[in-house]
C-alpha cells in the first residue's frame, strides 16, 4: 500500500494510492455524502452521483464521483465549490423526485436547502416505493451472499430490483444483506411469529435454544452448511448466546 | 484457394486475375443495399440476368454484370450504373431493363427518363460523378463500396485490396502507430479521439493479451454510414483490424454489430470466411507468422450499448451498461485486458492510410481533423442520403450544393447535427466549417456524423422535445440525472410546446443541463444537455413566444395555433371543405370560407390542399 499526499478542500492530508478519493476524505474527516458506494463491494458507487467532487489533476479540472475516483500523486480535491455543491444538490433534487417519501433523501435534501422539488415527483409508483436503483443490493446478494437471487431489472425511470419475473426466487435464503445494505431502506422485511417475510417470500426462522428468540432463517442455516461446512449445531444458539 | 503465404504471391494473384479482366466491357452495376433491395433492386438483377439471356450475351464475355453495396442515394433506388461510360439510372424498375440492355448497352445512347433531373435547374444529368450528390464528395472510407462486390474478395484485391496489410505488416508495430498518428486520423464514432494516440496507449500496457474491437452498433435514428460500410465493402473493415490488431499486438478482434443489419452480418461474415481462406486471417497472417482472427458479435439492441464500456460489457455477455469507473479501456477494456474500441469508418480508413501514407490522407481536412467524413444527409433538403466529404467544408455547402438546397423552395432555418445528443446549428451560423472542434465550439458536436436539415416549418422548442423524448427511451437508468432528471427536462418542453411554459422555465432547463452536463455517468447522459442547449442559445426568442405570448412561431405545437381561412385570398373553390376531416369548413361556393376553430383538430389537411395559400396558422 503505498502512501501519498494529496490535496482535499487546500488540506494536505495522506492516502493510499487508488483508493477511493471518498475513503481518503472520510480518514480525514472531511464529509461528502454517499448512497451507492460500499467499502466491501468493488463494483459499487458511480450510481447515485451525490459524491460529486471537482478534481484536479494535471492542470485538468473535472466533475467526478468521489466514491470511485482513484487517489494518485499530486491530485487536488474540492469538495465544496459553487459548482459543485450547486450540481449536487440538483441530483438530490431529481433523487426528491423519484423517492419523495425516502427519509434519508428528506433529510439529506433539508442539509441542501430543498424545502420541495420543483419537478414532478413519481410518488405512488409503489413496486419500486423508495428505491433509488443503486443496485447495491444486488450486489450484495451477489458478491457477499453469492446468492444472485435478485437482478436489476428494466431500463431508464423504470430501473428497479426485483426476483426473475416477480415471482418467488426459488434461490433467496431471506438473509436480508440486500435490506442491511440498502441505502433508502426500500426493501421491506418483517420478521413476525418466527417467520421472515422478504421479497414475497416466507422463510422459517431457526429460534436460539437459549433465549429462544427466531434469529435467523432456516433456509440460511442451510445454505451456511452447505457451502463452508460448519457444523449445524453451530447454529443452535445465536449469536448473543454463543 | 491455397492460402496466401507471401506478400509476392499476393502481387502475383492480384496480376493474375487482372490479366483475367475484359477491359472496358460494358458492365451494369446494381446497387444491392438495403434501401435498394427494399426498393425492388433483387427484381431488377433478375431481369437483368433474363434479357442478357434473351440477347444472346454471355456475362464476363461481352457483358459484365455485378451486385454492389450501397451508393447512399437511396431514397432514388434501385439505382443502376453503367461503367465504363459513368452512367448513373435512378428508380429502376424490371421493366425498364429491357430497354436499358438495347439503348445503352447494346447501343450507345442514354434512357433519357431514368436519369438524374436537377429539381432546381431543371437541367437532366447522365454522368454518375457530374450530378451535384457526388460531385462534391470525396470518397475515402467509401472508396470501395457501389464499385466493387463485396461478396468477392477478387474485387476487393483487385481494387488494391489487402496491400496496406502487405506493406504494414513489413514494418515496425510502433512505425504502423506513428503512421496512423501522423495521419491525424480521429475515431469517426462520434469522440473524435485520435486513433494513433489510442493504439499507442494500448500497446504500452503491459499484457500477455489484447484485444482490438470494432463498434458498428450504430444507434442513431437515421444514419447508416457504418451499415452501408460493413454490407458494402467489409474486407475494407476487416483489413483495418488485421492492421490495427498487428499495431497493438492483438490476436483476436471483435466485431460488434447492431441487432438489426442482418445484411451487414452476412456479408462481414462471408468475408470473414474468404479471408481466413486467403490467409489474411488465422494462423500467420501472409505467412509472417502473426496470428490474428476476428469473431462478429450481436448488438444488445439498446442505443446506449454502442458507449465502449457497455459495448465491452455486452460483448462479454453481460448487461449492456456502462462502467462506473474511471479505468481507460486501453489499460482494462475487455475482459479487463488492454484494449482499442474504433468504429467502422474509422478501421475503414486504415488500409488506404497505410497504402497512401499519412501524408496523403493528412493532404484533406482541416488543421485540426483530417481526411473525410460520412455524413448521413436527412430532413428538408431535395438530395438525402450519405455522402464523404473532406472536412471542413461548410453546413451551407452540404445543404446547398450536395443537398440541392431546401425542399419545395422553403427558407432554411437549421441543421440538427451529432445523432440524438447532438445539437442544432441556426442558418446564420452555416458557414461554418464542419469539423469536431468547431462543431463542439458551436454547442453541437460531429457525432457520428447525422445531418438533419430543417426548414422554416421547423419549431425548435419541438425539435429539442422530440430528442429528449428518444433519450428518456433510451437512458439505462443506472445513474440519477439521465434517469430522473431527462424526465422531468422533457416535461418542461412539453409543458412549453403545450402552452403550459412558466416564466423561469428557460432558467430551470439550463439548471437542469449542467446537472446532466456534469453529474450524468456516461456519454449518452453527459451529451444529452446539447438539444436543449443549443436550441435555447441560438433560438431563445422562440422559446420566450411559447413561453409568454403562447405562440409557436413556426406554426408547429398544435395547442398554440388556430387555423383560420383570409378571405381576401380564398376563391371559395370549396376544395378545404370536401377534404375536412371534421367538416368544419363552410361557405358558400365563389365565397369566402369559414374554419369552425371548436370543432377543428388542427390537422392541416386544408393548408395543404388549398391552392390560393389562404389558409393561415397563427
Ligand atoms: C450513448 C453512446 C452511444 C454510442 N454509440 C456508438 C455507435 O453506435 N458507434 C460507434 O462507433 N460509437 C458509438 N459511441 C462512441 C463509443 O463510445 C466510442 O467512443 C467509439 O466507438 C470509439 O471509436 P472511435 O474512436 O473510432 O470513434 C457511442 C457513445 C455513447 C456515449
Ligand atoms: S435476502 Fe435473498 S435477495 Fe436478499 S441478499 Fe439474501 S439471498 Fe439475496
Ligand atoms: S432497493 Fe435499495 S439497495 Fe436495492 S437498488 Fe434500490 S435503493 Fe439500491
Ligand atoms: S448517463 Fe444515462 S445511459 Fe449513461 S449510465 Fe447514466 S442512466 Fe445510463
Ligand atoms: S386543420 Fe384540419 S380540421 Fe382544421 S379546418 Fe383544416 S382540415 Fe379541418
Ligand atoms: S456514492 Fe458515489 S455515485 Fe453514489
Ligand atoms: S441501397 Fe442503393 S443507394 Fe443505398
Amino acid at each position: 500500500m503505498e502512501k501519498i499526499t494529496i490535496t482535499i478542500d487546500g488540506k494536505t492530508v495522506e492516502a493510499i494510492k487508488d483508493q477511493p478519493v471518498l475513503m481518503a476524505a472520510k480518514e480525514n474527516g472531511i464529509d461528502i455524502p454517499a448512497l451507492c458506494h460500499h467499502p466491501e463491494l468493488e463494483n459499487s458507487g458511480g450510481s447515485c452521483r451525490v459524491c460529486l467532487v471537482e478534481a484536479i489533476q494535471g492542470g485538468r479540472s473535472r466533475i467526478v464521483t468521489s466514491c470511485n475516483y482513484p487517489v494518485r500523486k499530486g491530485l487536488e480535491i474540492r469538495t465544496d465549490t459553487e459548482q459543485v455543491r450547486n450540481i449536487r444538490k440538483g441530483v438530490i433534487e431529481l433523487l426528491l423526485c423519484r423517492v419523495p417519501d425516502s427519509e434519508v433523501i428528506q433529510n439529506l435534501a433539508a442539509k441542501y436547502g430543498i424545502k420541495e422539488p420543483r419537478f414532478f415527483t413519481d410518488e405512488g409508483e409503489s413496486d419500486r416505493n423508495k428505491c433509488i436503483a443503486c443496485s447495491l443490493c444486488t450486489q450484495v446478494c451477489e458478491d457477499v451472499v453469492g446468492v444472485s437471487a435478485i437482478s436489476m431489472q428494466n431500463r431508464g425511470r423504470d430501473k428497479a430490483p426485483g426476483t426473475p419475473y416477480h415471482k418467488d426466487s426459488s434461490v433467496c435464503i431471506g438473509c436480508g444483506a440486500c435490506a442491511y445494505a440498502c441505502p433508502t431502506n426500500a426493501i421491506s422485511m418483517k420478521d413476525e411469529k418466527g417467520v421472515r417475510k422478504i421479497w414475497g417470500k416466507k422463510f422459517k426462522m431457526v429460534a436460539c435454544s437459549v433465549c429462544g428468540k427466531p434469529y435467523i432463517p432456516e433456509a440460511q442455516v442451510n445454505w451456511i452448511v452447505r457451502t463452508t461446512g460448519k457444523e449445524r449445531s453451530f447454529f443452535d444458539k445465536c449469536p448473543d448466546h454463543r | 484457394m491455397k492460402a496466401i503465404t507471401s506478400f509476392e504471391q499476393l502481387e502475383g494473384y492480384r496480376e493474375k486475375i487482372k490479366a483475367s479482366q475484359k477491359k472496358d466491357l460494358p458492365s451494369v452495376l446494381i446497387c444491392f443495399g438495403t434501401g435498394c433491395q427494399a426498393n425492388g433492386a433483387v427484381a431488377v438483377a433478375d431481369a437483368f440476368q433474363e434479357e442478357i439471356v434473351k440477347k444472346g450475351l454471355k456475362v464476363g464475355v461481352n457483358i459484365g454484370l455485378k451486385t454492389t453495396g450501397c451508393h447512399g442515394y437511396c431514397e432514388n433506388g434501385p439505382l443502376v450504373v453503367l461503367r465504363p461510360k459513368d452512367v448513373l439510372y435512378l428508380k429502376v424498375k424490371p421493366k425498364d431493363v429491357p430497354e436499358i440492355v438495347e439503348k445503352s448497352l447494346q447501343n450507345d445512347t442514354i434512357v433519357e427518363r431514368l436519369i438524374y433531373k436537377d429539381v432546381n435547374t431543371k437541367e437532366t444529368i447522365a454522368a454518375y460523378h457530374e450530378i451535384p450528390f457526388y460531385k462534391y464528395q470525396k470518397r475515402i472510407a467509401l472508396r470501395n463500396i457501389g464499385n466493387v462486390d463485396p461478396k468477392s474478395i477478387d474485387d476487393y484485391i483487385l481494387s488494391d485490396g489487402y496491400k496496406g496489410l502487405a506493406k504494414a505488416l513489413t514494418m515496425k508495430p510502433d512505425d504502423i502507430i506513428a503512421e496512423v498518428e501522423k495521419s491525424g486520423l480521429r475515431g469517426r464514432g462520434g469522440g473524435g479521439f485520435p486513433a494513433g494516440t489510442k493504439w499507442r496507449s494500448c500497446r504500452a500496457v503491459d499484457s500477455d493479451v489484447r484485444y482490438v474491437m470494432c463498434n458498428g452498433d450504430e444507434g442513431d435514428p437515421g444514419a447508416f454510414m457504418d451499415r452501408s460500410i460493413m454490407e458494402g465493402d467489409p474486407h475494407s473493415v476487416i483489413e483495418g483490424m488485421i492492421i490495427g490488431g498487428y499495431a497493438v499486438g492483438a490476436k483476436q478482434g471483435y466485431i460488434y454489430v447492431r441487432d438489426e443489419y442482418p445484411l451487414a452480418v452476412k456479408n462481414l461474415q462471408a468475408a470473414l470466411a474468404d479471408a481466413r481462406a486467403f490467409g489474411f486471417l488465422g494462423k500467420s497472417v501472409l505467412g509472417t507468422g502473426f496470428d490474428f482472427d476476428i469473431k462478429i458479435s450481436r448488438g444488445g439492441g439498446a442505443f446506449v450499448c454502442g458507449e465502449s464500456s457497455a459495448l465491452m460489457r455486452s460483448l462479454e455477455g453481460k448487461v449492456g451498461e456502462p462502467r462506473a469507473k474511471y479505468i481507460r479501456s486501453v489499460e482494462k477494456g475487455l475482459y479487463d485486458k488492454p484494449s482499442v474500441l474504433n468504429n467502422v469508418e474509422t478501421w475503414g480508413n486504415i488500409p488506404v492510410i497505410m497504402q497512401n501514407g499519412a501524408e496523403w490522407y493528412a493532404s484533406f481536412g482541416t488543421k485540426g481533423s483530417k481526411g473525410t467524413k460520412v455524413f448521413s444527409l436527412v430532413g428538408k433538403v431535395n438530395n438525402t442520403g450519405l455522402v464523404e466529404v473532406p472536412m471542413g467544408i461548410t453546413v451551407r455547402e452540404l445543404v446547398e450544393k450536395i443537398g440541392g438546397g431546401i425542399l419545395g423552395g422553403k427558407k432554411f432555418k437549421a441543421v440538427q447535427t451529432g445523432g440524438p445528443s447532438g445539437g442544432c446549428i441556426p442558418e446564420a451560423e452555416s458557414d461554418l466549417p464542419v469539423d469536431f472542434d468547431s462543431l463542439t465550439a458551436a454547442g453541437s458536436m460531429m457525432g457520428s456524423g447525422g445531418i438533419i436539415v430543417m426548414d422554416e416549418n421547423t419549431c425548435m422548442v419541438d425539435v429539442a422535445k422530440y430528442f429528449i423524448g428518444f433519450l428518456v427511451e433510451e437512458s439505462c437508468g443506472k445513474c440519477t440525472p439521465c434517469r430522473d432528471g431527462l424526465p422531468r427536462m422533457h416535461k418542461i418542453l412539453s409543458d412549453i410546446t403545450e402552452g403550459n411554459g412558466k416564466e423561469g422555465d428557460i432558467a430551470t432547463l439550463e439548471e437542469l443541463c449542467d446537472v446532466l452536463t456534469y453529474a450524468a455517468l456516461c456519454g449518452l447522459g453527459s451529451s444529452a444537455a446539447n438539444p436543449v442547449h443549443s436550441t435555447i442559445r441560438y433560438f431563445r426568442e422562440e422559446y420566450e413566444a411559447h413561453i409568454r405570448d403562447k405562440k409557436c412561431p413556426a406554426g408547429v405545437c398544435k395547442s398554440l395555433i388556430t387555423y383560420s381561412i383570409d378571405a381576401s385570398k380564398c376563391t371559395g373553390c370549396t376544395l378545404c371543405s370536401k377534404k375536412c376531416p371534421q367538416g368544419c369548413i363552410t361557405g358558400e361556393r365563389k365565397q369566402a370560407h369559414v374554419i369552425d376553430k371548436s370543432k377543428c383538430i388542427k390537422c392541416g389537411v386544408c393548408k395543404d390542399v388549398c391552392n390560393f395559400d389562404a389558409v393561415r396558422i397563427e
